[in-house]
């Protein structure tokens, strides 16, 4: 479509519509490309209602019958119910505390001076450089010993330190930009210091958290490794490590296996569309940063 | 301001302690035992013996260390040569807002919220022998001949690269469609008034105006090559053959499958060794970009 307009253009004016075509034809392979990137996804979202049948026989066609009791027969016969409660428990509860935690933090680190200082912000920046995986088999070891090994805790404290800097650098960044005289005034009226952090501290920050609190939703909520390292029982298993093994065991079931994937990508797809520019922002500057 | 009161210095050792403590115990202490832990031969039972170098010249030796060394710098290359190509033509058509860029945006970071292991697993579908995707594909179009089992010995870690690709490839759209936006208008007018246009313009005026950005896609591309573990672990296990291994899986494998946590906690090390190189080869590539800077 694009291009037959700019075919007509260029009909009338020679070196401007020379480029207007070359734009189409750009604008057409950036398309195909688009579409390319999200047929993957197009693809799951349509085969999860489909019959194993039709599965084999046509791979790239619309469902003919859309079988939504591939969604409730996945939610049903494997514990993707219960995966999705854990990791909905790991997540908010790593997040709770990343926020209560890094928040403080940042309030010292913005807003006091001390010797000690740039020693905690040089510690936070060496700890980044640690890649996450180097720390599976000694946290391992370490969780077994204090058994803490198949409980919410072996997942919610890993998720929180390695969500800790991003946000400390973060919170600490946009706490230094709100001018002091509110925090004073409030002081003069005789508030402590717990009184300021939380009644001006916590709600003047709000604008910043939005980044911190999808950089951890995401990380947690995506997790595959610590899961997979630190928790046999069924009972606990998150999301992505109960689907795993639900394709292992119902590996011929394809319709089952694919609704119970589409489960798992529906949470992060709709905070996603809901808060792109957010998303992207924070995703970036937690790249950037880390 | 009159906050450096007594109670602060409580207030601040308080407020810190949460934070650097939990900070401490799951990230720090870790990597020091591994590093204690990886001159001792231990099965996570009983005591361990100490064996002093012996799991460092035992990793040496091992060939499957090489390859999987070998295939994470695979990995670093396929990235600054896949994902920053693509990011970058994608990034310079699309810069300017409006609906069409605003989908072409969407739709590539859109993998980067999604889960690896559903990633993965798509990937698994699209790439199976007798019921991918991928090889009906090559069927309708008449190339039978091209059809193979992909995920294989010999072909599998270059199909790992298309997801890895696939996956990452939004987030440096966004840091370059951000670095073009930051040029200044001034410096398109003056590269107008001089005659610039289409390709010529970009090689002489845009892309200079962004190498540090460049650089520092290169960087991120070579730590996010040591953070793959997820989706070759779901993909391929790092098989067949051990032929798609990174040095993640290597360590999975070598630890929690055989209990020797003595020679994880070894390769463990040895990750966070060849990280901190990696990192040097980074700060290096950083030095020429403030200098170029200059």
């Amino acid at each position: 479509m694009a291009q037959a307009t700019t075919a007509g253009a260029a009909a009338g004016d020679s070196t401007g519509g020379l480029r207007k075509l070359r734009g189409g034809v750009f604008w057409t392979l950036l398309l195909i490309y688009g579409i390319l990137t999200l047929y993957p996804l197009y693809w799951l979202f349509l085969s999860s209602f489909k019959s194993n049948a039709e599965f084999f026989n046509s791979p790239f066609g619309l469902p003919q019958e859309w079988l939504w009791q591939n969604f409730t027969n996945a939610w049903e016969s494997s514990n993707i119910g219960r995966a999705f409660g854990n990791s909905l428990i790991a997540t908010m509860g790593a997040l709770v505390i990343t926020l209560f935690i890094s928040l403080l933090a940042s309030f010292i680190l913005a807003r006091f001076r001390f010797r000690w200082k740039g020693v905690v912000m040089t510690f936070f920046v060496i700890g980044m450089l640690i890649p996450i995986h180097s720390t599976l088999v000694p946290l391992f070891i370490m969780m077994k010993q204090i058994a803490m090994l198949n409980t919410y805790w072996a997942l919610i404290f890993p998720y929180t330190a390695f969500a800790l800097p991003t946000a400390i650098f973060v919170l600490t960044a946009y706490l230094a930009t709100i001018p002091k005289d509110l925090e004073e005034a409030a002081f003069m009226d005789g508030s402590g210091l717990w009184g300021i952090f939380f009644r001006i501290m916590i709600p003047m920050s709000l604008p910043a958290l939005s980044t911190v609190i999808i950089l951890s939703f995401l990380h947690s909520w995506n997790d595959f490794s610590f899961a997979l390292v630190f928790i046999t029982s069924s009972t606990l298993k998150t999301l992505p490590l109960a689907i795993s093994n639900f394709a292992d065991g119902y590996q011929t079931d394809y319709g089952l296996t694919l609704a119970a994937m589409t489960i798992a990508v529906i949470p992060t797809i709709v905070m996603y569309l809901a808060f792109q520019e957010q998303v992207m922002k924070g995703m970036t500057a937690g790249a950037v940063k880390g | 301001m009159q906050l450096k009161a007594l109670s602060s210095r409580k207030f601040i050792i308080m407020g810190l302690l949460p934070a650097i403590a939990v900070y401490a115990i799951f990230v720090f202490v870790p990597v020091v035992w591994s590093g204690y832990y990886g001159f001792f031969n231990w099965s996570g039972i009983g005591a361990a013996r100490f064996i002093g170098f012996d799991n460092y010249t035992e990793i040496f030796r091992d060939p499957i260390f090489w390859t999987a060394l070998r295939n994470n710098i695979i990995f670093v290359l396929a990235s600054v040569f896949g994902q920053i190509p693509i990011a970058l033509i994608v990034a310079i058509l699309v810069q300017k807002d409006g609906k069409r860029s605003w989908f072409m945006r969407t739709a590539v970071f859109m993998p980067m919220v999604l889960s690896t292991v559903v990633i993965g697993m798509i990937w698994q579908y699209i790439y199976h022998p007798q019921i991918g995707i991928l090889n009906f594909l090559l069927e309708w179009l008449g190339l039978e001949s091209w059809q193979r089992v992909w995920l294989s010995e010999d072909y599998g870690i270059y199909a790992l690269i298309p997801p890895l690709i696939w996956s990452f490839v939004g987030l440096y759209l966004i840091i370059f469609i951000a670095a073009l936006q930051n040029i200044p208008g001034e410096i398109h007018d003056a590269a107008q008034l001089d005659g610039a246009t289409g390709v010529r313009k970009i090689v002489a005026v845009t892309l200079p105006m962004i190498k540090g950005t460049i650089l520092v896609a290169v960087v991120l591309c070579i730590s996010g090559s040591l953070k793959s573990f997820d989706l070759v672990y779901i993909m391929t296990r790092g098989g067949p053959a051990h032929a798609t291994e990174l040095l993640a899986t290597y360590m999975y494998n070598s630890t929690f499958t055989s209990y020797r946590y003595g020679f994880g906690s070894a390769i463990s090390t040895t990750i966070v060794l060849v990280s901190l190189v990696l990192i040097g080869i980074s700060q290096w590539l950083m030095s020429i970009k403030s200098k170029s800077n200059q």
